[in-house]
């Protein structure tokens, strides 16, 4: 059975959760880099890996001692090595989260889902992106309306993660009929149609790895 | 002097389209930085041009001018991670074109709101370029003979005799010159009835596209007109210290 505290994320799940982010950027780059090969310019996986890479390596050079600075310096290690719009972006993600949730040392599942919303809303913004525009809103805004809508419902935190996951799976599978109108793959017009878009497969990835943290700690 | 910081995928580019602006630069250098490139290859990093805006960060503004679409991300972004107040704007002038018009209006002390509508506007003078010539302009230029010297020293009418006619280099000393007086000097080329532009504008004038031949007015106003008018007459008679031959 599930307690209150199934429903808050600590430090260490955090941390738990961007190392397993890690490790499937690296174990998927190549795809990623693949799919970012036909309607873009082939460097998503190597970026993101090296990106997720200096995540990894910063937490485990030093422990942050609450969400808001793991949040920060996962966004600042991202924003310096990842190069390109995904750098921008992934670090506004991570640094808009880490502006909403400050000091806490734990996240309920309404403050988590509040974070990302503002996360997800600081993407938007910087990237001027709508739902359907081929980016990785696409995975992301579904993650935030999924979260939101279960954390008003006190659905217990895994489950609404899966289902989140479930919804941006989704939406990065939803992408692939669609016509760029944001990035480099904008330059394609019609001919970037049929692909699925990188960024929104890697988004979809952040929030699955997320999904199977957590229940890899229920476990 | 406002400072000038370049975001660029690549630091060879941002390196080369400032040393190729700087060709028009004589004398003082506006505050520049590059931030460009990541971890030595194609990227931006918001973090370095973060910090490039605070090195550069006086107290008269900074212009951000960057290349591509994720340059221009990570120069937004910078501007919530600077730890400078000083006042940033980031352009949405061409590069090549930008960095050149805003280095030689910045060394003139231009203040950053100026010098940013410069760069807004600086594909003005290539687009003018591959305009067609106004033909009926040239035809119905008034014959220059008739033109009676202007007793008034702040207006002045001369021919350009420098080969090349006011292209990127004499029409930056131009900006440079008229940038120590406290004066507005409006240029016209009435040989094709272009203009009038302001001698501040280093893209206004090459839009002018006035070649060796053509007759150039000079109007001044305001407390230093005459002296204004009176140094750009002398570039002009001078043929810019280029070599000159008789206009054919």
């Amino acid at each position: 059975m599930r307690t209150l505290e199934d429903s808050r994320l600590t430090v260490d799940d955090l941390i738990a959760w961007l190392m397993r982010f890690d490790e499937q950027i690296t174990r998927q780059a190549e795809r990623l880099t693949e799919l970012d090969s036909a309607i873009g310019d082939a460097d998503h996986g190597t970026n993101m890996a090296r990106g997720t890479a200096a995540v990894r390596s910063r937490l485990s050079a030093a422990r942050p001692d609450d969400a808001g600075a793991l949040l920060k310096s996962c966004g600042m290690a991202l924003v310096s090595t990842v190069g390109g719009a995904s750098g921008s972006l992934y670090g506004t993600l991570f640094l808009e989260m880490a502006r909403r949730v400050g000091a806490a040392s734990e996240l309920d599942r309404t403050v988590f889902a509040a974070a990302f919303r503002s996360g997800v809303a600081g993407v938007v913004a910087r990237g001027r992106a709508e739902l359907g525009d081929k980016t990785m809103v696409d995975a992301l805004q579904p993650t935030v309306d999924v979260l939101d809508t279960a954390a008003a419902d006190g659905v217990p935190l895994a489950d609404a993660l899966r289902s989140a996951a479930d919804a941006a799976a989704a939406g990065r599978d939803a992408t692939i009929p669609l016509v760029a109108r944001k990035g480099r793959a904008s330059y394609l017009g019609d001919r970037s149609a049929d692909h699925l878009d990188p960024g929104a497969t890697s988004a979809a990835i952040l929030v699955q790895a997320l999904a199977d943290s957590l229940a890899e700690r229920g476990r | 002097m406002i400072g000038l910081v370049i975001v660029s995928h690549s630091p060879r580019l941002a390196e080369a389209a400032v040393e190729l602006a700087l060709q028009m630069v004589h004398g003082s250098v506006p505050p520049t930085r590059i931030a460009a490139g990541v971890e030595g290859r194609f990227g931006t990093d918001a973090a370095a041009v973060a910090a490039a805006i605070d090195e550069v960060g006086g107290s008269d503004g900074v212009l951000v001018i960057a290349d591509l679409g994720s340059a221009v991300l990570s120069a937004g972004l910078a501007l919530e991670l600077t730890g400078s107040s000083t006042e940033v704007i980031l352009s949405g002038g061409p590069f090549v074109e930008g960095i050149t018009a805003a280095l030689v209006l910045a060394a003139t002390g231009a203040p950053l709101a100026e010098v940013a509508r410069e760069v807004s506007s600086a594909l003005d003078a290539k687009a003018a370029q591959l305009e067609p010539l106004p033909e009926a302009a040239v035809a119905a230029a008034p014959d220059t003979s008739d033109v009676p010297d202007a007793p008034d020293p702040r207006s002045a009418d001369e021919v350009l005799i420098n080969p090349e006619g006011l292209h990127a280099r004499p029409a930056a000393m131009f900006v440079q010159a008229v940038g120590g007086y406290d004066a507005v000097v409006d240029v016209t080329n009435l040989t094709t009835g272009t203009g009038p532009v302001t001698a501040k504008s280093l893209i206004g004038l090459l839009s002018l596209g006035a070649k060796q031949g053509h007759r150039i007015r000079l109007d001044g106003q305001g407390p230093d007109a005459a002296t204004a008018v009176g140094a750009l007459r002398r570039l002009l008679v001078d043929g810019f210290g280029e070599a000159t031959s008789a206009p054919g």
